[in-house]
């Protein structure tokens, strides 16, 4: 189990809509412990899954240092990101993006195709992963015959499967009921307090922010506020 | 690696009645493409068949086929002065087959005998003639010289009516013109497949003639075919001479022409087959945009999304070029495999045997396959461009 | 905002499908209407050549045997009131070409003093019937072989005979037919051969074919029989068709193009009946929930299936269009005589088939369109916009 230390330094990054400009991060600064569990809040606009997507080096920034671990992902061509995407980073989304023709065991699996392994080792990561999120027994269900609750585990166990540094959540109980999001979320704790991965969860719930470890409010583009939550302690006592 | 390949074949299935209809287009196309593929086939090996480059036909001087031309013997004669013809190992005597060519109509058997074809009936000598004509084996007896009878050629007797052992068919004036059909021949699937062949001095005298029709002739291992020809046509004989490969090649001008027509027919058929494909490829990408910023955000590259996409065109087309092929199989079986058709110059119709044999069908899968990919040129190409970012992007 | 508008912007909503689709309805079509104006080309021959009633009489073992000149008497002794048959015309094949061209014409002799009762299709005026009679080396030539040479009335032409035994003949032109069912047609007239061949010590008598002109349909079928008949069992037998069963025989041994015409007419009708059905298909599921938001807004049922189906046609009939126009423009701009197979009709452009064309393309429209119509038209509002497309 590894977790990456990130390192944001004087971040920006603006958007085209016709002619408009759109300044989605002006200038952010930002470092984040390996092994913590951190959320980021702001309203609609605010750039916060901006910052996701340039964390998990699904984008580029137009200025600005990324560093996750020792990779330094500003320095980085599109398709040395998407190299360094499938082994360090898993994500998890608010639509789940299940495939629906494929099991469940077939979609933890789909991560794993882009490495040389040999079947059975497959098998046998995505049975782990399925057991992590306490899906065994639902392997090869197809996603039609899940329940909102169980396709976001799936989409968890499909993120953890290639055992990545960081993984990075957008609004993952957005399509939830609060039950299933209690769940959801404590799925999320023990994958952090347990395993030690590094979690940023983006989300705009009070209730799902409050599950991390340090709450990160943005805003206009720049840190707004930066607190550390008092109800969930670090693993390693470290305050910035 | 890539993406599974269940995961390919699922996704053609994911709107049954788009992908069923797309099947059908593309099997109507390719059931057409394997009948023509067929035909070509049966067209092509009938000229190898007929292209022995030893034998050459020598007819008269400025005719245009076998049927209309007269030699008389004084002609004929002349042939014996030629060098270079291969000899008889027995009597040392040079290979010349004198040979007398006649029409008579028969009536097609695939249609009941609505139409009739005109067949070649050649007249010859039996012992010259296979020595001659090399590939001709004989299926039973063969005709007793002196007698009125004949041997016919396996296709003739698939394709017209009256042509079974024991049938009798009429030939040449005169009263008794009964000719009785005894025993069949082969030619290695060649034009001479498709005549009747009798006895040249009862044939002459059933239709009156004292000439001969044309001639054919065996070059010896050694020689050139073509100083041969230069005899034959020069100031010496003064007669028409080609190779049997130059002579039938001429023959089937009008059957090219014919496939030719047929051809571009299907290739604009293709077209729509590949517009179908395409159609179908488009609304799936536009259905699954969100599926694809997903798997490029999991780290599967474009060029793996767009190899993807026209995997499953393919596979699409290639389930369409089954059911074509198959389409075509019974269709061959059901309604008949055969076909006739005028020689260019010659009053007399060769037949053909049209077969979808395992080359063909590959072939037509190939194409088939070809139009998968073209297909899905453009709608795997836009599906590789989208972008891992912006579809997910839910703020 | 009306209903043509919505219906323009569906359409261009997904331009690349509706290209795609036009294409892929167009060039069948194309064949279509091509396969299809040869069927009704050649229909139309055979429907006239069946008015003219004529009578073919040749040798029952094969076409270029020669029957005995004695045979038109015995078939006129059949009638000698003519009630039944008006004339018989013998003809001998002459197999003539233009020197230093390689198409043989369908260049026959014929009885002089028959032949204009006979062939009164021809047209021909007493003038020309005159002349006729008087020149002995009159010829009449089909509008197609003398566009083809770029021959006119009173030209001298020169004719090649290949087969045996290969005369060379001057005729001079009298009349050019131009509604001749064949291109190659070409007169002249037998007492001409004969003479020429019995000049040189060869039997010149003789004919391949004799054309018997019937009365009528009843006749035409009574005469067939009577005259096989009198001639069976003789070394003259004969066999006797009408002209379109004549024809027949030689259409379908030079590919018999009418009936793949008609294969392929059919094969295009299903697959374009596919594309269309497909494309609505896929078109309507898309705009399930648009639909159901117009019916929202207070778009009656009826409309919406108007709507819809309306959709479809317009694109069929677009499709069609995009397919017959170039095809309607190639036929009329290309000379006939580069497209003739054989010797038989070129396809001709033809209104019918045209219209015929556009018929089937509205109709497969229509067709594909009614099942979305149907379900537009069914379509439960609340249900569709809850429904994820």
């Amino acid at each position: 189990m590894s977790a990456a230390d990130i390192e944001l330094v004087d971040l920006h990054k603006h958007y085209r809509k016709g002619r408009i400009d759109i300044p989605a991060l002006d200038g952010l600064s930002l470092t984040i412990d390996a092994g913590s569990f951190v959320a980021i809040m702001g309203p609609s606009g605010s750039g916060k899954s901006t910052l996701l997507h340039l964390i998990g080096g699904l984008d580029s920034a137009d200025r600005g240092v990324i560093r996750v671990g020792e990779h330094r992902l500003d320095q980085m061509s599109e398709r040395e990101l998407t190299a360094w995407r499938s082994r360090h980073v898993g994500f998890i989304f608010q639509m789940y993006h299940l495939v629906p023709v494929l099991t469940a065991a077939q979609n933890v699996e789909l991560p794993l195709l882009l490495f040389r392994m040999p079947a059975r080792e497959r098998r046998r990561r995505v049975a782990t992963a399925l057991e992590v999120v306490g899906l065994a027994d639902r392997m090869d269900h197809r996603p039609n015959q899940l329940s909102g609750g169980q396709e976001q585990r799936v989409a968890i166990a499909r993120a953890i499967v290639t055992d990545p540094d960081v993984i990075l959540a957008d609004e993952p109980t957005g399509d939830l009921d609060a039950r299933t999001s209690q769940e959801i979320l404590q799925l999320l704790s023990l994958l952090n307090a347990e395993f030690g991965k590094t979690i940023v969860m983006v989300t705009h719930d009070p209730r799902a922010a409050a599950f991390g470890q340090r709450i990160l409010h943005l805003d206009k583009g720049v840190l707004d506020r930066d607190e550390l939550n008092p109800a969930r302690p670090t693993a390693a006592a470290h305050a910035h | 690696m890539a993406l599974p390949l269940i995961y390919h074949w699922r996704n053609v299935f994911v709107r049954p009645t788009t992908t069923a209809l797309t099947i059908l287009v593309v099997a109507a196309v390719v059931g057409l493409l394997g009948w023509i593929l067929g035909f070509a086939v049966a067209l092509r090996s009938a000229l190898a068949v007929a292209s022995d480059t030893r034998k050459i036909i020598v007819i008269r001087r400025g005719s245009t086929s076998e049927g209309t031309s007269a030699l008389p013997p004084a002609e004929f004669n002349k042939l014996s002065q030629l060098t270079g013809l291969d000899r008889d190992p027995r009597t040392g005597q040079p290979l010349i087959s004198p040979e007398m060519t006649v029409q008579v109509a028969l009536p097609r058997k695939r249609d009941g005998g609505r139409t009739t074809a005109n067949v070649a009936v050649r007249g010859v000598d039996p012992e010259r003639a296979l020595a001659v004509h090399r590939n001709v084996r004989l299926l039973g007896p063969l005709f007793a010289t002196g007698t009125q009878e004949i041997i016919v050629g396996v296709k003739a007797a698939e394709q017209f009516a009256g042509l079974q052992p024991g049938d009798v068919v009429n030939l040449g004036f005169g009263e008794d013109r009964g000719y009785k059909v005894v025993g069949f021949f082969t030619a290695d699937g060649g034009p001479l497949e498709s005549e009747i062949w009798g006895y040249l001095p009862s044939l002459m005298n059933a239709y009156g003639r004292n000439a001969y029709s044309s001639a054919a002739l065996r070059v010896a291992p050694d020689a050139d075919p073509q100083d041969v020809i230069r005899q034959i046509e020069g100031p010496a004989i003064q007669l028409t001479a080609r190779t049997e490969a130059a002579y039938w090649n001429d023959q089937l001008r009008l059957v090219r022409g014919y496939l030719a027509i047929v051809t571009a027919l299907v290739l604009v058929m293709s077209v729509a087959a590949v517009c179908s494909i395409a159609n179908a490829m488009f609304s799936s990408v536009a259905g699954r945009t969100r599926e694809i910023a997903m798997l490029r955000t999991i780290g599967f590259g474009r060029g793996r999304i767009l190899m993807g996409f026209v995997l499953e065109a393919v596979l699409l087309a290639l389930l369409g070029g089954v059911l074509g092929c198959g389409l075509c199989l019974a269709w061959l079986q059901f309604v008949g495999r055969t076909k006739d058709m005028l020689g260019a110059t010659s009053f007399t119709t060769l037949a053909f045997e049209i077969r979808l044999t395992p080359p063909i069908a590959a072939a037509a899968l190939g194409a088939v396959v070809l139009f998968g990919a073209l297909g899905a040129c453009a709608p795997a190409w836009r599906a590789s461009r989208v972008q891992a970012v912006s579809v997910l992007r839910e703020g | 905002m009306t209903l043509s508008y919505v219906l323009l912007q569906n359409l261009r909503r997904n331009p690349l499908r509706t290209a795609l689709t036009a294409v892929a309805f167009a060039l069948p079509m194309a064949v279509f209407v091509l396969a299809l104006s040869l069927v009704v080309g050649f229909v139309r021959t055979s429907a006239a050549l069946e008015q003219e009633l004529r009578l073919g009489v040749h040798h029952r073992v094969s076409l270029t045997l020669l029957l005995p000149d004695g045979h038109r008497r015995k078939i006129e002794e059949l009638d000698p009131q003519r009630t039944r048959l008006r004339a018989v015309c013998g003809m001998r094949w002459f197999g003539g070409r233009v020197p230093g061209t390689q198409q043989t014409l369908q260049s026959l002799a014929a009885d002089v003093d028959t032949l204009p009762i006979v062939y009164n299709d021809i047209g021909l005026t007493e003038a020309e019937i005159a002349e006729w009679q008087r020149e002995r080396r009159a010829a009449i030539a089909a509008g197609g072989v003398a566009r083809q040479f770029g021959w006119r009335v009173g030209d001298r032409v020169v004719l090649q005979s290949t087969i045996p035994p290969y005369r060379q003949l001057e005729f001079r032109l009298i009349r050019i037919w131009e509604e001749s069912p064949f291109p190659l047609t070409f007169y002249f007239r037998r007492d001409y051969l004969v003479e020429s061949l019995e000049r040189d010590g060869l039997t010149g008598t003789g004919c391949n074919i004799f054309w018997v002109k019937c009365v009528d349909a009843a006749a035409l079928r009574a005469l067939q029989t009577e005259i096989d008949a009198l001639f069976a069992n003789t070394p003259d037998e004969t066999r006797s068709e009408d002209e379109n069963a004549f024809v027949a025989g030689f259409v379908e041994a030079v590919g018999d193009l009418p009936s793949l015409a008609q294969a392929m007419a059919t094969v295009v009708v299903i697959i374009v009946a596919l594309v269309a059905g497909n494309t609505m298909m896929m078109s309507f599921r898309e705009r399930i929930r648009e639909l159901a938001v117009f019916k929202a807004l207070g778009f009656s049922a009826g409309r919406v299936f108007l709507i819809v189906l309306s959709e479809s046609v317009l694109l069929a009939l677009f499709g069609s269009a995009l397919g017959i126009v170039p095809v309607v423009a190639g036929l009329t701009l290309t000379p006939p005589e580069r497209l003739s197979w054989g010797a038989f009709s070129p396809p001709e452009l033809s209104w019918l088939a045209v219209v015929g064309s556009l018929s089937i393309g509205l109709g497969v429209g229509i067709a594909a369109g009614l099942w979305p119509a149907w379900q537009a038209w069914q379509l439960r509002t609340t249900e569709a916009l809850r429904r994820v497309a």
